[in-house]
């Protein structure tokens, strides 16, 4: 997937909750909102502008979210909503001007409403999707900004430098749906050679002695699906190289879910070519 | 400023009885927490002794937390701010803790509590969460970060933590103590007859839930109570030496079902602590060995674009942190 699918980009940093109040403060790390199209799903993410890497991925269903300015907030507070849950993702804008706060809002509204929406630039008298930004400042507008789409593409470039043509962040498998016990116990039965295999990778104070037993209850346990949770989440960033080597497999095997799976496959294969294993 | 850099090194763990459990074995006291499913009088009296309940909750709605009960500035006995992000589990059980006569402790919290004697709640707050041992006997039950998944910069999971709130008896009040508050909030004093102290924190914890419009509210309960196994087996032995067999086995399967609640916190902990990337991987290469990889990856994608569907059809959003 290359940056076709960008829909639009703006400086924005990310803001939260002080845990336990209603103050919302701002986190001083650079950034940006990009809203793009993948696989026919909107995604709304946050790249940090430092690292250049996506910290945030939020997948959008029409209609569900809205985009709106915290009144209560001093400054440019932007809330996500969602009507299908209570989750809230505080964002604040950063670009040095306000003066097109409320031109990428209404934007960031149409898309959110209707993902094939065409965003509308440079015309003030777009009407506001977001009725709570009617006010909002146009303090002092330095308007020296260039046609908006060489901005955008400028911007992109910037953010997209250090992952550049990595492996999109979402993957349509999850390790989480290949490690169940449901597809793990019928090896256990029909390959019992690999069980002990499979011990030295287990907790070293667990209070009982490996067994196929254990193995499977740790499968299931929600520990274990957690950290395979963290793990696919981690491979989806496309940036596991490093760590991936240590387990034997190629650099590449850390850029994505799909790679991750094919390098596994090839290092089964060649290990069964070692091992002559008569398996079926 | 929140966010990231506000945790000064404390992990999010998980709010379970077994997490509480093991962190009270490392600061050497004898107590252990329960999930306490109802306030009910039955409920309670089987955990008893009981030293103080905790009330976790996540609040989902933006209004205001209402106030109940008074503060008190002059309170005598122990209680601590919320400094640092991630630190509210081990500061709730410190703050309860703090305020128990002659509990037994090891020397490292002993110390830790004499030191903060007298100290303002902030200053004390500072104090507890500076104490490295006391960090890292917090974060030995979070999840290892050998996937060093903060160098990565995934969502951080902050925002889903629960808030935690102490209630516990002292000199003859019933207090609520809650790091986020600016002092101790006292909630009168209570009838020592009867059940005493619980009947005045059930009501207080039924109206504080009914404060909340229904299902704003994502709580749950737990127990600080004193560890049973030490009585049960001394009762035990004790009526086995006087030939009461009859009476020993009420007991043996009270005893029975202790143990097996230890053995599963101490199995679920060591997979807390543990990095699983290993077995995961392991796991991977054994399905491909035995030739069945492809095949579950290909029932796998067609789960994940069913849940796509599903998700998309009910307009919910995925959110994956």
């Amino acid at each position: 997937m290359g940056d076709s699918g960008t829909l639009l980009a703006f400086k924005a940093g990310r803001a939260f909750r002080r845990e336990g109040t209603n103050f919302v403060d701002p986190s001083p790390a650079k950034g940006a909102i990009l809203l793009r199209k993948e696989d026919d799903l909107l995604h709304l993410m946050w790249k940090n502008r430092t690292s250049n890497e996506v910290e945030e991925d939020l997948i959008l269903f029409p209609s569900d979210a809205t985009f709106l300015k915290v009144s209560q907030a001093p400054g440019r507070v932007y809330v996500l909503k969602f009507s299908s849950s209570n989750q809230r993702h505080f964002f604040w804008m950063q670009d040095a001007s306000s003066a097109r706060d409320e031109e990428f809002v209404n934007n960031v509204n149409g898309f959110l409403m209707d993902p094939d929406y065409e965003a509308s630039w440079g015309s003030s008298s777009q009407p506001s999707t977001s009725t709570s930004t009617a006010g909002a400042s146009q303090s002092s507008a330095p308007s020296n900004f260039q046609a908006t789409p060489e901005q955008l593409a400028q911007l992109q470039q910037l953010l997209t430098s250090a992952v550049g043509s990595g492996a999109p962040p979402h993957s349509d498998v999850s390790l989480n749906d290949i490690l169940t016990p449901a597809n793990i116990t019928p090896l256990f039965t029909s390959h019992p050679d690999l069980i002990p295999t499979l011990f030295p990778h287990l907790p070293p104070d667990l209070p009982m002695p490996p067994s196929p037993e254990v193995l499977q209850r740790i499968i299931s346990s929600p520990q274990f699906r957690s950290a395979v949770s963290s793990f696919d989440q981690a491979l989806r960033t496309g940036l596991l190289g490093g760590l991936v080597r240590g387990l034997g497999l190629p650099e590449e095997a850390g850029t994505g879910i799909e790679p991750f799976l094919r390098a596994i496959q090839s290092q089964a294969e060649s290990e069964r070519g070692e091992d002559s294993m008569d398996t079926d | 400023m929140s966010g990231d850099d506000d945790s000064n090194g404390w992990q999010l763990t998980e709010s379970d009885p077994g997490v509480f459990s093991e962190l009270l074995k490392t600061l050497g006291v004898p107590l252990i927490v329960d999930d306490l499913y109802s306030l009910d009088s039955e409920s309670l009296a089987s955990l008893q002794p009981l030293h103080a309940l905790i009330f976790l909750f996540k609040w989902v709605s933006t209004s205001s937390d209402s106030m109940s009960g008074n503060y008190d500035p002059e309170f005598p006995g122990f209680f601590a701010h919320q400094v640092v992000n991630n630190a509210c589990a081990t500061l709730a059980v410190l703050n309860a803790l703090g305020n128990i006569p002659a509990l037994k402790s090891g020397s490292q919290l002993t110390q830790l509590l004499e030191f903060t004697n007298g100290m303002d709640p902030q200053t004390r707050g500072l104090v507890i969460t500076s104490s490295d041992w006391l960090r890292e006997a917090h974060n030995s039950l979070s999840p290892p970060s050998a996937i060093s998944l903060d160098g990565l910069g995934l969502p951080k999971q902050t925002e889903d933590a629960y808030h935690f709130v102490v209630y516990l008896p002292f000199m003859g009040s019933l207090y609520e103590l809650d790091g986020l508050k600016p002092h101790a909030v006292r909630h009168g004093s209570y009838n020592e007859t009867g059940e005493g102290w619980l009947s005045r924190a059930r009501e207080v914890i039924e109206n504080r839930i009914a404060t909340y419009p229904p299902g704003a509210l994502d709580f749950s309960l737990l127990a600080l109570r004193e560890d049973p196994l030490p009585l049960i087996q001394a009762e035990l032995a004790e009526l086995q030496a006087a030939g009461k067999q009859a009476e020993a086995a009420g007991l043996v399967v009270k005893l029975e079902s202790e143990t097996s609640k230890r053995n599963r916190w101490n199995f679920e902990n060591s997979l807390r602590r543990h990095n699983h990337v290993g077995l995961v991987h392991s796991l991977l290469v054994s399905l491909a060995k035995a030739g069945k990889l492809e095949s579950a990856k290909e029932r796998a994608k067609g789960i994940m674009k069913e849940r796509v569907s599903k998700a998309k059809s009910k307009g919910e959003v995925m959110d994956e942190s």
